[in-house]
């Protein structure tokens, strides 16, 4: 009787298991196949691509990686680094401004304080798409088109990513560590940089990936304010590239061009995972 | 090192929506009911009131224990000390100076906090060094400090780790290591031991009086519990809905309450208390209770004379410790009797009332559940107490 209750129970372990592994492996199928298949495609040539699907990689890598790298029409090299100043820019501006105004928001008692929270909070519900028409003809206005620059201080102002950081502030951060650190002598501005901020190690690094994949692959305003070949963006780039002579378009230099356009994203990725750990205040109160 | 005066301190909070609520329920349920005295008196039109009519002068090396019910105010008067609570209304002067406006780390003293408030992602060393290197101490300063405060509360070996490699009671030795380690005039100390286990509690406890021999400042001590505000305080401070009850040395304060809620506050178990009569008999006080007579004590015949006290209704109030099983007295029925080891404490019901009485042992095993007993007590214990004021007739 026990050894059949305890059958019984094992095989219901193994059915939930089985089919608990069963959807997660369907998951991660759905999320791997297609950079499997982007990764195939840029092994490929024009004319393989046009044959049809494949699952294995072809002979073409290198010959499609030179042929993106020296595209007459596009200059990469320059387009990875203007990308680059505007993503890493953005992110580190992004976290670092809205940390210090989640700090301020959550640390200091002033008059309409929750006005200003619901308001920066309202900001969210604007699609970005909506103040970009006045701000593209501001731009224009003030002869401000093709500058970095201007893609970045933007991005500052990040409503969600402020949201975040109170929310983070609110669950780790205990006011008695600032009032310690005043009572240490240090300054407001020292507080922040030399103690809030290491403990917002973990969610700075979440919305640094977060920023910097937004940025890096933000097409719409770049788009539509840089139109000087020397300071486009690897999307406006690749946007141009599909948009070219049919004649001499290559399909296995587009998808070339995805590679590496999605390369430095996951490095982002993986420096900053490991970042993200759990219970970093931990031990600094009692927990 | 510093004396630290506090004149008429006040704080209030600014009302808000919660406050607001309460009020107007409070409004309501007077106009309802006039004869109801569950007036709040901490919400007024200014606000929502912490502390009100403080004044204290606390002399150089003393050790004062602010200590009362949650919400009496005392953390608040604390945190006006050290800055970080702007004070309403009052003088606050440190060393002689008036310091109501000026920054906490200009104040020169240091704080420990209930919940340590350590900074986690520092060493021991870098925690308790922190406040050294922005002062921009030499190197050398700073280690030797850092290392001489370790060697006073026992943390050596722990400067390398980080507060979360750390127990509770060993945290709380950093979180007092930071705080020595600058020499401050003033050693602020809010709660601090709250958050340990009862055993670590005693043990941390012997480790501030000998921690206060050593280093020798002046000590604000903030705590609910009245042990810890008897073994530790010069003087304690009693307080209640942002007042001051009573201020005095622990035997002047658990001997002599001022009132009601003092004699209940300090003595664990807390203190009994009879309906009773003051009488006169034959030019002499004689306390009622019941047809139970006891005349006080000489001194307190005194006292009562000199104020001119007359026989009235009163509150008597009388320690566990100083209630004797005899053979004539108040009669109460045991409903539970816990042996403590040298002791037994009696719980009794008299009069509807709920009595404790500390018996000692004496190595006999007696067993009082469910039996009645008579009791009494001596005329030099009994604690008089107005009906209307609830204040100690004696002073």
């Amino acid at each position: 009787m026990n050894s059949n209750a305890n059958r019984n129970a094992k095989i219901k372990l193994f059915i939930s298991r089985f089919v608990v592994y069963a959807i997660l492996i369907f998951l991660a199928f759905l999320c791997l196949f297609f950079f499997w298949l982007m990764f195939v495609n840029s092994t490929r040539s024009n004319a393989q691509l046009q044959s049809g699907f494949a699952l294995f990689p072809k002979e073409n890598f290198l010959k499609n990686f030179y042929n993106a790298w020296h595209d007459g029409t596009i200059d990469i090299p320059t387009g990875m680094k203007n990308s680059f100043i505007v993503a890493i820019c953005s992110a580190l501006l992004t976290t670092y401004f809205s940390a210090l105004t989640a700090y301020g928001t959550y640390v200091y008692n002033f008059r309409f304080k929750k006005a200003v929270h619901l308001f920066i909070l309202a900001i969210m519900m604007i699609p970005s798409q909506v103040s970009a028409v006045g701000f593209i003809q501001l731009a224009f206005k003030f002869h401000l088109t093709n500058k970095l620059w201007l893609l970045i201080v933007p991005s500052i102002a990040a409503p969600a990513v402020y949201f975040y950081m109170r929310q983070y502030l609110q669950a780790t951060l205990p006011l008695e560590m600032v009032e310690a650190a005043r009572i240490d002598g240090s300054n407001e501005f020292r507080i922040f940089n030399q103690i809030v901020l290491p403990i917002m190690k973990p969610a700075m690094a979440v919305q640094m990936i977060f920023s910097f994949v937004g940025s890096w692959n933000n097409y719409f305003m770049p788009s539509l304010l840089l139109n000087d070949a020397k300071k486009k963006t690897v999307p406006v780039m690749i946007g141009t590239l599909r948009s070219a002579d049919f004649t001499k378009f290559d399909m296995g230099k587009v998808y070339m061009l995805m590679l590496m356009a999605i390369l430095p994203v996951m490095v982002i990725y993986i420096i900053l995972s490991k970042s993200i750990i759990k219970g970093v205040t931990s031990g600094s109160v009692k927990g | 090192m510093a004396e630290v005066t506090l004149k008429n301190i006040k704080k209030v909070y600014p009302i808000g929506d919660t406050e607001k609520k309460q009020r107007k329920a409070l409004k309501k349920s007077k106009e309802e009911n006039p004869e109801s005295n569950k007036a709040n008196l901490q919400i007024t039109d200014e606000g929502v009131v912490a502390v009100q009519e403080f004044s204290l002068d606390i002399k150089d090396k003393e050790f004062v224990v602010l200590v009362g019910p949650s919400g009496c105010g005392k953390s608040t008067t604390l945190r006006m000390v050290a800055g970080l609570e702007e004070i309403t209304s009052g003088e606050l002067y440190i060393d002689g100076n008036l310091v109501n406006s000026v920054e906490p780390k200009d104040r020169d003293i240091a704080m420990v906090f209930q919940t340590y408030a350590l900074y986690p992602h520092m060493t021991v060393r870098d925690n308790m060094a922190y406040s050294l290197k922005i002062k921009k101490l030499p190197k050398e300063e700073i280690e030797a400090k850092v290392n001489e405060a370790a060697e006073i509360l026992d943390i050596t070996q722990y400067l390398d780790r980080k507060p979360k490699a750390l127990s509770g009671g060993q945290r709380q030795r950093v979180a007092i290591g930071r705080a020595i380690v600058r020499d401050p005039k003033v050693l602020l100390m809010d709660e601090p031991l709250s958050n340990l286990d009862a055993k670590l509690r005693n043990q941390m406890r012997s480790e501030i009086i000998k921690l206060r021999q050593r280093i020798n400042t002046t000590f604000i001590y903030v705590t609910h519990d009245q042990t810890e505000a008897m073994t530790l305080g010069d003087r304690i401070v009693v307080m209640k809905d942002g007042f001051i009850q009573q201020i005095g040395t622990p035997q002047e304060v658990y001997d002599h309450p001022s009132n009601l809620f003092v004699s209940g506050f300090i003595g664990t178990p807390q203190m009994n208390y009879f309906d009773a009569k003051l009488e006169v008999e034959n030019g002499k006080y004689v306390v009622n209770t019941d047809g139970y007579k006891v005349v006080l004590s000489e001194e307190k015949q005194v006292r009562l004379k000199e104020k001119d006290v007359k026989p009235q209704d009163v509150t008597l109030g009388v320690r566990p410790d100083h209630i004797v099983l005899s053979e004539n007295g108040l009669k109460g029925k045991v409903d539970v009797s816990e042996l403590m080891g040298p002791s037994c404490h009696l719980h009794m019901t008299v009069d509807g009332k709920d009595v404790i009485a500390i018996v000692p042992t004496e190595g006999k095993k007696v067993d009082y559940v469910n039996k009645e007993v008579d009791f009494g007590f001596n005329g030099n214990v009994c604690h008089i107490f107005s009906k209307e004021d609830e204040k100690n007739l004696e002073y």
